[in-house]
């Protein structure tokens, strides 16, 4: 990430550079001089100026998806594997109003990606003029900054700023609208850009960490509540030392997993609805919660005044915002979370009996990846041991970007994560559609490792058409399609909560995906046995270019644990 | 009958009161102000913005919650999250929200 300080030089350097230059190679060179190599982007009539002179940055790569969300979703794959800003370009109207989910998306997850779309031209602004939307105004809750250029010589400087923004603290998207007009005026001006002026502390106060050094001490049964923040904020080798300093046991959410590698001695498993259930009751129990980079989302709370009801509360977090925001907190350290967990040092928690408690528990409830549903004795696939065998034949260091439904849940319990950064996953938008265009983004970022794609047969026709462009760049994905002909979280949740009423979640009139993929010339094939998951599985990893593995498995078959919404973590239901 | 459950964490707790807001004279602040006010769960009684000396903004509003986790505390932190965002403040109230 840019430092204020380099920033500062950036402006100096910008504003030296007098040439003659259009808005949109301006807009182009300064996103070139911020270290951006890749952009997802779509052409369009209002975005032509800027396409026009593309080509002459070199240095920048152009994706061409085939769907505007795919750019952005693609966008922030490459931002989520690389630890890079990502990018994406599409042009006004419907272009820009088909960004609005991944912007929501890159939202809601904290990742950064800079946004960029054409606009009508400044005069017609207003008029309601042929592919006119406000997408100022329509993002403005899903942003943490965006900007209407205005004039050409501010695109140097508000470049920077984009980025700087969305890369600084808590990071999140920022949306550039620029006019036609102002795209195609030439300028010599280069307008100098204020200083950024918030930076946030660099860590929490020595007096807190004092503080919440004592409720370590003196607490009988700690517990780690880790998440995202923990990736975000480069705090992963921060926390593992602090965890094998302590002794304390740790629960995840989504978004964390991977903090600690799954099979970590203190890690319990991930928490929330569909978390195992020896971190779920460990959370219940524990009588001090020390929460790093989470936020308590009701998806891992449940009924949030039943969540940890005996606990006090340490709260490390770089946005102050989150802090007392859903649960009032003992001690607070806002931020930097790498530096805050560098700085706490406790000694090892007197826990023995907790840790006893809490590690027979987890002994007692492992996965015996048998599945539930009588019918598939007779050989069919069980989606979580194909995912769990999977998870362990393929190299640590692979990435697995998922869709959302069940089988994201599934990915969750059962696969395999050493970093935070492998597990790219919707979390707190819960995008469908998600993992295919987040996989090649992915892949792109990070060519030399192994990118999964784990998709099911609803969320994969949400973007199906990004097939087109692994084949176009030649990206060797590996998609696992989990196929239950059904919207199957759903289904569950009709099965379970509205006394089997299944309305609209049948999908069994779904195409053959082997077909589809091999008509965009990507290679596939389809399994319906248990025993076809090895070869299947090594015919995938052995693929050199994208590869499709279809994988029919049971309508029937549920995720569990599982909370109802709106009840306590305490009352999961089992299959 | 199917009763409208609601979580009583959430219900309305009839918090109100006023915030300074001093913003950057900058596109789209004072909507993002407003827009976040609403969005945390918060209706307006009164708005008041004035132009300040040094070319920034101040924005008085009264405010009453219709439901959510609601604390004012957080919400001037809310606001001042939002770049061009100076600052965000209770008025009329001596007590300010503690660290620890």
């Amino acid at each position: 990430m840019t430092t204020a300080t380099q920033f500062e030089r950036q402006q100096t350097k910008i504003l030296a550079n007098r040439e003659p230059k259009s808005g949109a190679l301006l807009l182009l060179e300064s996103i070139a001089a911020q270290g951006v190599d890749t952009i997802f982007g779509y052409p369009g009539g209002a975005i032509m100026p800027v396409y026009d002179v593309l080509p002459k940055v070199t240095s920048l790569r152009h994706i061409l998806c085939r769907h505007e969300q795919g750019c952005g979703m693609a966008a922030i794959g490459y931002a989520r594997a690389t630890g890079k800003t990502g990018t994406a370009f599409a042009t006004s109207g419907p272009g820009a109003t088909n960004l609005v989910t991944a912007i929501a998306d890159a939202y809601l997850d904290s990742v950064p990606v800079v946004f960029v779309t054409g606009q009508v031209t400044s005069d017609l602004m207003g008029t309601d003029a042929f592919q006119e939307v406000d997408i100022f105004g329509i993002t403005l809750p899903i942003v943490k900054h965006s900007y209407i250029a205005r004039d050409p010589a501010d695109l140097p400087g508000m470049v920077a700023e984009a980025y700087f923004i969305a890369a600084e603290g808590r990071p999140g998207p920022v949306l550039i609208d620029l006019p036609k007009d102002v795209a195609n005026a030439l300028t010599t001006e280069r307008h100098k850009w204020r200083p950024y002026p918030k930076i946030k502390p660099e860590m929490g106060q020595s007096d807190y960490i004092s503080k919440a050094e004592d409720l370590i001490k003196k607490s009988k049964k700690p517990l780690f509540y880790i998440g995202g923040g923990i990736a975000q904020g480069d705090g992963v080798q921060e926390l593992r030392d602090l965890v094998d300093r302590t002794n304390i046991p740790v629960v995840s959410t989504l978004k964390g997993l991977g903090s600690l590698p799954s099979d970590h001695p203190s890690f319990l498993g991930m928490l929330g609805m569909h978390g195992l259930k020896a971190a779920n009751y460990a959370v219940q129990e524990c009588d001090l919660l020390i929460v790093a980079g989470a936020r308590f989302d009701d998806r891992a709370t449940g009924k949030l005044d039943t969540f940890a009801p005996n606990a006090k509360v340490i709260h490390l977090d770089i946005d102050i915002a989150e802090i007392n925001k859903l649960r009032k907190t003992d001690v607070y350290l806002d931020g930097s979370l790498k530096k805050n967990l560098a700085a706490l040092n406790p000694g090892e928690a007197q826990c023995e009996n907790w840790r006893h408690i809490c590690f027979s528990r987890r002994d007692e409830h492992e996965w015996d990846y048998k599945s539930p549903i009588e019918n598939m004795k007779t050989g069919g696939v069980y989606a979580p041991k194909l995912l769990h065998d999977l998870s362990r034949r393929v190299d640590r260091s692979a990435i697995i970007t998922c869709d959302v439904g069940q089988h994201q849940m599934w990915v969750a319990q059962h696969c395999y994560f050493d970093n935070p950064k492998d597990h790219i996953t919707s979390g707190g938008l819960g995008t469908m559609g998600f993992g295919l265009p987040a996989g090649l983004g992915a892949k792109l970022g990070a060519p030399n490792r192994t990118v999964i794609t784990v998709s099911g047969d609803g969320s994969i026709m949400m973007n199906i058409q990004e097939l087109a462009t692994l084949f176009r760049y030649d990206i060797p994905l590996k998609i696992v399609l989990l196929d239950n002909s059904a919207l199957g979280m759903v289904r569950q949740w009709q099965e379970v909560f509205f006394e089997k009423n299944y309305s609209e979640v049948n999908l069994d009139d779904n195409p053959d995906f082997a077909m589809v993929a091999k008509a965009f010339q990507i290679d596939a094939f389809t399994i319906t046995k248990g025993d076809e998951v090895d070869d299947g599985i090594e015919r995938l990893l052995s693929a050199t270019g994208p590869i499709l593995m279809h994988v029919k498995i049971d309508t029937y078959e549920n995720v569990w644990p599982l909370v109802p919404p709106g009840r306590s973590n305490a009352d999961m239901m089992e299959r | 009958m199917v009763e409208l459950q609601r979580d009583k964490t959430f219900e309305p707790s009839g918090v109100h009161g006023k915030l300074k807001i001093v913003l950057h004279d900058v596109s789209g602040t004072l909507i993002r102000a407003l827009g976040t006010i609403e969005r945390r769960g918060y209706d307006y009684r009164d708005v008041h913005c004035t132009q300040r000396v040094d070319g920034d903004f101040d924005l008085l509003v009264h405010i009453e919650d219709t439901g959510g986790p609601n604390n004012l505390d957080t919400l001037c932190k809310q606001l001042e999250r939002l770049y061009n965002v100076v600052s965000a403040e209770k008025v009329g109230r001596r007590k300010h929200a503690e660290r620890a």
